[in-house]
Order: structure tokens, then sequence, then C-alpha cells
């Protein structure tokens, strides 16, 4: 299980500019579960996803990961956390547009101790079920917006992690592709995964297994 | 292999990023291969200079007398032969006249000798015909640079112009090899009479005395006694050593520096490169970060992607450097380097690599390309993910 306890994030603390981005969240989520967070542009959706995903520090409060509070610990720690754990879903997809698209979903893999070439059955697999397996070794400048962001859901999967967060992840893609998303992150839901998305999408919501509202960088 | 799998990832992916990121690449190398070409030049002449000191400290004596009045060098007289040839230590003392000529546009050197008395010069290759003997009046043994220059063969007659405007004609009985490089390649060797009456040189007086002292006794020792004979100065090898080499080097030491400067100016550059990519760079450390790189994988590779491009490039500006100065004789250098010896510039400089100038020049160009590109990387990794992304993205 995730909790989150009172975090606050606060940008640019104590400069003129300074700007509370969210304020004393405190919420759970349970493994195995989809939990979804919605709520206008600007509430801080993506600042708690980022947070929650140990890819932000925040200002105050606590995130703890089966019990363990992970803020205290080094850098590193988070960093080996996040490689063998943690899938993340850019809300501005993030892919390196010097790299294929099959180069891209095996780019987290070159951390690990792994061989990436070992994983490409299941990036085909994947790409496959996204409907993009042609488009495996085009360039990311080559792909539409929509395919762009099914690799980007794809490399958040390809090391098969516990926990997934997705930042608007059907944004860009059509419905079809959309269903195909659902269905795939139900079928990781029931595969004992653990996904935090941050969405406006209402089919999306129906599925998500608790929703929590946010506007001006609070829970609702 | 397990654990190795991750450095050849890590290598895979720096080599990825050379060949991907093509632009920072190519101003990497094109700016540290001028650098570089820059620098090795100037030090690979400068060391084929100071090499040609040696050379000529080789065929040098042990002791060199000067006659000093008012702290000029003036004619020493022969009887002096007489006042130091009682020092212990001392095996010959043998006069030298020589002076300077007049060419065309150039200066050479005309060094008397007696070949009996001398050693040391008959050391240096003869490339046709021979050394000068005893019995050789009127003949010369000349430098490759006059050779070439007048278009001498050996058994050639040559005239010179003394300073008492009397024309003088000699036999060339030999031509110098390239090998002796600049310190023969200016010379005219002839008899010491010969030489004398080129200079009008009375018989009693040298240019200077050269003193060969035997093998059981330190020159420096042998000449501390000479500390005490008045208007004498005496110059050992070592001395004569230094000398050469300050001259040379003093020449490439402002070559050095300006090239440094040079290099500074392009650590600048490869620096504003950086930042120029540093979006790029810092949205790229960022991603990597969000997957699980930590900061020393990232740092790794960069470290390898510095050293990869730093090697390619210094290493090639290096070759490209040698073969500046040794194929093409550095133009719009040679004039600078050669100035003091007087050399026409048809001359070739003198090219020696010494392992000192390879490590200096890869310590001066790989250096300053791992702090501009290591650090930025570093702190890019010390930031939070998202921060780096959307710093970059902003």
């Amino acid at each position: 299980m995730i909790e989150v306890r009172n975090i606050t994030k606060i940008y640019n603390k104590g400069k003129p500019n300074e700007i509370v981005a969210i304020r004393e969240i405190n919420m759970k989520i349970e493994d195995g579960s989809i939990v979804a967070i919605t709520g206008p542009s600007g509430c801080g959706k993506t600042t708690l996803l980022s947070i929650i995903g140990l890819i932000l520090t925040p200002t105050y409060g606590e995130i703890i990961y089966d019990g363990e509070s992970v803020l205290k610990f080094s850098d590193n720690w988070k960093t080996n956390f996040r490689r063998s754990k943690i899938g993340f879903i850019f809300q501005h997809i993030n892919l390196l547009p010097q790299y294929t698209a099959i180069e891209n979903i095996l780019l987290p893999l070159y951390s690990m101790n792994v061989n990436p070439s070992q994983y490409m059955e299941r990036a085909i697999e994947l790409l496959s079920r996204l409907r993009i397996l042609e488009r495996a070794k085009y360039r990311v400048e080559q792909l539409s917006g929509g395919e762009q962001q099914r690799v980007a859901f794809i490399r958040a999967l390809i090391k098969d992690p516990d926990y997934i967060f997705a930042d608007e992840p059907t944004v860009f893609v059509d419905e079809e592709t959309s269903r195909i998303i659902h269905g795939l992150i139900q079928e990781l839901r029931d595969r004992g995964k653990t996904i935090v998305i941050s969405t406006h999408d209402s089919e999306l919501l129906k599925i998500a297994d608790k929703v929590y509202k946010m506007a001006s960088g609070r829970l609702l | 292999m397990r654990l190795l799998r991750k450095q050849i990832n890590l290598f895979r992916y720096s080599f990825d990023c050379i060949a991907r990121y093509k632009m920072r690449s190519i101003v990497v190398i094109v700016t540290f291969l001028i650098a570089t070409m820059m620098v090795s030049s100037v030090l690979f002449a400068k060391d084929g200079l100071e090499r040609e000191a040696e050379i000529s400290v080789r065929a040098a004596p042990d002791l060199t007398l000067q006659f000093i009045r008012g702290g000029r060098i003036e004619l020493i007289p022969i009887s002096y032969i007489e006042v130091i040839s009682n020092i212990e230590g001392i095996e010959k003392i043998v006069p030298r006249v020589w002076g300077y000529i007049g060419i065309s546009n150039y200066v050479f050197t005309v060094i008397g000798i007696d070949p009996s008395q001398i050693s040391g010069l008959e050391g240096f290759a003869i490339e046709e015909g021979r050394f000068l003997a005893k019995e050789d009046k009127k003949c010369v043994v000349v430098g490759k640079l006059l050779a070439g220059l007048l278009d001498l063969k050996v058994g050639d007659t040559i005239i010179f112009l003394s300073e008492s405007i009397e024309a003088k004609r000699y036999q060339v009985i030999g031509i110098f090899s390239d090998q002796s490089s600049i310190y023969t390649a200016d010379m005219i060797i002839m008899l010491i009479e010969d030489a004398r009456d080129f200079f009008k040189i009375p018989s009693d007086y040298a240019s200077d005395l050269l003193v060969y002292v035997n093998s059981n006794y330190i020159p420096s020792e042998v000449a501390a006694k000479m500390s005490s004979i008045p208007n004498l100065r005496v110059l050992d090898q070592d001395l004569l050593l230094r000398g050469y080499k300050t001259a040379y080097a003093s020449r490439g030491g402002i070559f050095v520096t300006l090239w440094v400067i040079l290099l500074i100016a392009a650590a600048l550059i490869s620096l504003s490169q950086m930042m120029i990519v540093g979006q790029e760079s810092r949205f790229e450390v960022g991603l990597l970060k969000a997957f699980g790189f930590s900061t020393l994988d990232i740092i790794e590779v960069r470290l390898i992607e510095s050293l990869v491009l730093g090697f390619f490039a210094s290493s090639l500006g290096m070759l490209l450097g040698y073969l500046y100065v040794a194929y093409f004789n550095a133009p719009g250098l040679v004039d600078i380097l050669l100035g003091w010896a007087f050399l026409p510039k048809q001359f070739k400089i003198p090219v020696y690599v010494s392992w000192s100038s390879i490590f200096s020049i890869y310590a001066i160009t790989i250096i300053p390309l791992l702090i501009t590109t290591i650090v930025p990387a570093w702190l890019n990794a010390i930031t939070d993910p998202e921060l780096a992304m959307r710093r970059a993205t902003a």
C-alpha cells in the first residue's frame, strides 16, 4: 500500500514567485488497485503523481510504501526503487527524439543488469496489442501524437513494474486505442499491479477503484 | 556476466549518444581537433628543436673558452693555451676560428678547424664526399642548406666574398646529410688557416679555444680551476645545452602559451556547445533518472562519451599537427620557429614526438572536455527528475 501523508509542494519557496502547487494531501492507495486523480488543469495532479512516483521531492510530508517512509532515503535508494518498481507515463510523453519507437521502449532497461534484447518479445507483444507494431522502427518524429503516447505507455510497462503512474495516458489516442489501453490497465490490476492515473477520461474514471478529485492544490 | 551486463548497457548507450547526437559530437570533435592540432604542431616542433640542441652539444668539446673584454666576446690570444695547459685534467686545447658570411639573403656560419685535432664534427653523417683532412687547403664541407641553395655538388668550386671585399675560391669536398639537421645545415667547414685568411684573423689569435678533458676528470671541476684566469669565460656542455634550449624553448614557450590560450577558448566553445545542447541534455538526464539511471550511471555515460570523443579528436589532431609540421613544414609557423637560426624557410623543421608532449596534449584537451560535460550532467542528475525535465521543456 502507498500512503500519502500531509504532502505539500511549494515551488520557489521563500522567493517572490513562490507557488504552492499542492497543499496537505493525504491519501491511501491499495495494492492491486486503480486510483484515479481528476481535476481541472493546473490543480496539481501532475505534481502529486510525480511526488508519489518519487521523481519530485515534496516540501513537506511523507510518502509511505508498504509501511516504510521512503523520502528519508538517499537519492540512490529512490533511484533503485524507481528502477525496480515504478513505471511512469508522462503527460508530455517524453520520448527521446533521436531514437526509434522500439529503442525508446527498451531504454529503461539500460540501467538494469539485463540484456535489453531479451525483452524484445515482450515489447513486440505490447506493440501488437496497441496496434503500432509496424511503427516499431520509426523514429519519434515520424510517429503521430497518439502513436507516441502508445510507445510511452509500452515503455512504462516493459520492465513489468509493480507501480504504474500514468499522467493523462489517453489524452492523445483515438477511441479504439483508448479502449485497448483501458483493457490493458484493468488487466494489469488483475495481475496485482497498482496503477495511479491522473485523467479527465470518463471511461478511465469508471474503471478506477477509487477516484480523488483535486482543485487548487487540495483534495476535495 | 550479469553484473557486467549493466556496464555493457551503459557503454552501448554512450556510443549510441555519440552517433545520435551528431551535432554535439561534431562540434566537440572539430573544436578539439583544431585546438589539438595547433598545440601539437608547436610542441612537436619545439621538442624537435630541443633535440637538435642536444645533437649540437654532443659535437661540442667539454669546455669552450672565450675571451671577454667589457662584457663583449673578442678574439682570444693563442698564448692562453700555455696559461691553461698546466691545469690538471686537460687532455688537449684546440684553437677554433669562426664567423658569419652572407650568401644571397641568408647568413651561414664558417668554422675553421684543425681536423686532426678536433673531434665531434666528423661524427656527423656526410651525405656526399668526405670530411675535411689536414691537407685539404682551400676546401670546404658544407651543410645541406647551402648545397641546396646553390645547387652544389662535390667537386664544385664556390666563391665567397669576405668582409675585406676579397673573393675567395674553395672546392666543395663534402656535404653534410639531413641527419645533422639544423646544427650543420648552415655550416661551412674549412681549415683553420683558410678561415684566418678569410676573416683576416692574426695567426696568434682564435675565436675560441676548445678544451677536451681527460675522461678521469669532471669538466665542471676542471672549469672551476680556470675561474681565476683573467678575461676568460668558460662554457661547459650543460651551459651550452641550457643556452640552446632557452633559445629554442623561449620561442616555443611563447607559442605554447599562445596555443594554451586558444585551447581555453576552445574549451569555452565547448562549454557554450554544452549549454546549447544543455536543454536537450537536461531533459535526457531527467528522463534517464526517472527510469532508474543513478547519478553515477549518468556520469559514467557522459564520461565514456567524452573520453571517446576527446581521445579520438585529440589523437587525430596530434596526427594532423605532426603532418602539418613534418610534411608541410608548418606554413605560417616556420618563420617564427626558425627565425633565431637565420635559416631560410625552405629548411625543414625538425620534429620529435615525445611521450611527455603526448601526455600534456591529452591532459590539456581531455580534462576541460570532461569538466564541461560531466559537471552539467552531475548538476542535472542531482536535481529531481521531474524538475530537470520541466526546466528543460520550459
